[in-house]
């Protein structure tokens, strides 16, 4: 194609602000113009397709990699299988110990009404009762092995919530500012904090020396 | 001064458990006269129908607490004088001053035995 150099150029964009009235320039020179300012604009467009083409292939192969490394992180089993196993194993302990609670409660009972006067049948209940009460504590073995199941499960989730959040490079993001729900003011506003570990709370002894 | 076990004893606790082992605990020290309620609400209604001589409540209880029963018991002119025991798992420093200054007699930490129970209620009545 043929150049056209910068004073025609003004001629013309001259001519096109003033009504096209111009002697100077004919129609083949602002047809050769609109020609240049198209194959300027098609190669601006081709570097561009290239450069969103790469940006967005590189885009595609960090979504794939991230893919890849979540379902490493095997999520799904994660929410799917042992989370809602870890919840039926704290419900089994808290029947289990409810259960043996009651059982040991009763027996406790049934000795404390029985009539000692009658000392041979007075034994009898109690030996029977306790009995029941050993058999009663034997909760706390399989509770116990319950208890390791759901720890151990926190401490996968633990593992692989940590794998996540340095995967998905999200460690410096601030969390967002948090708005009190309704329970969480009635928690704030009642001092409700439930009960607290050994070693944590006030002892007896310092209530004590409050009153 | 013997304690007077004969006065009717209040025991307020969602956990129903709870009730029964507190319940058998003040029989053996002869409370015999043991009623219950699973909440402030229904421990207030009960109240306002019966005239208690102790009142032995549980702080984390729906829809009422604790707190809340105490704070309207000491509020309400007729039952303001009535002796009320909080036995709780609320452990926290910040629990047990806002339960004095809200006016309560003694404050009993779960897990507690009996002979601390025995103990607390016969501080409230000054034994």
């Amino acid at each position: 194609m043929q150049a056209i150099d910068a004073s025609k150029v003004t001629q013309i964009i001259d001519f096109l602000k003033n009504g096209r009235r111009s002697d100077d320039v004919s129609l083949e020179d602002v047809m050769r113009l609109a020609e240049l300012m198209a194959e300027s604009l098609q190669s601006y467009f081709k570097s561009f397709d290239v450069t969103v083409y790469r940006e967005l292939g590189a885009m595609v192969d960090e979504i794939s990699s991230m893919k890849r490394e979540l379902s490493e992180l095997q999520l799904s089993d994660m929410r799917h299988q042992r989370i809602p196993e870890a919840g039926q194993e704290l419900d089994a302990i808290v029947e289990a110990t409810e259960a043996a609670t009651n059982t040991i409660m009763t027996a406790a009972e049934v000795i404390m009404a029985a009539d000692p006067s009658d000392t041979e049948a007075y034994q009898a209940v109690v030996n029977e009762r306790i009995v029941e009460i050993f058999e009663a504590c034997s909760f706390q073995d399989i509770t116990g092995q319950r208890i390791s199941k759901v720890v151990r499960t926190l401490g996968q989730l633990e593992t692989r919530l940590t794998t996540l959040v340095e995967k998905l490079k999200i460690m410096q993001i601030t969390d967002a500012p948090k708005e009190e729900t309704e329970a969480e003011r009635r928690q704030r506003e009642l001092i409700l904090h439930g009960p607290q570990l050994a070693g944590e709370g006030v002892s007896q002894n310092d209530v004590d020396a409050y009153f | 001064m013997a304690l007077d076990t004969s006065i009717p004893v209040l025991v307020v606790d969602d956990y129903k458990t709870m009730i029964r082992i507190i319940r058998n605990l003040l029989k053996q020290l002869g409370f015999e006269d043991v009623d219950e309620a699973a909440d402030g609400t229904e421990a207030l209604g009960k109240m306002r129908e019966r005239k208690y001589g102790l009142v032995i409540s549980d702080w984390n209880m729906e829809p009422m607490t604790g707190y809340e029963l105490l704070k309207q018991v000491r509020a309400d002119t007729s039952l303001a004088k009535t002796p009320f025991i909080m036995v709780t798992a609320e452990s926290k420093t910040e629990n047990v001053i806002a339960a004095k200054k809200a006016g309560v007699n003694n404050y009993i930490v779960k897990p507690f035995n009996a002979q601390t129970l025995k103990g607390k209620i016969e501080a409230v009545f000054g034994d």
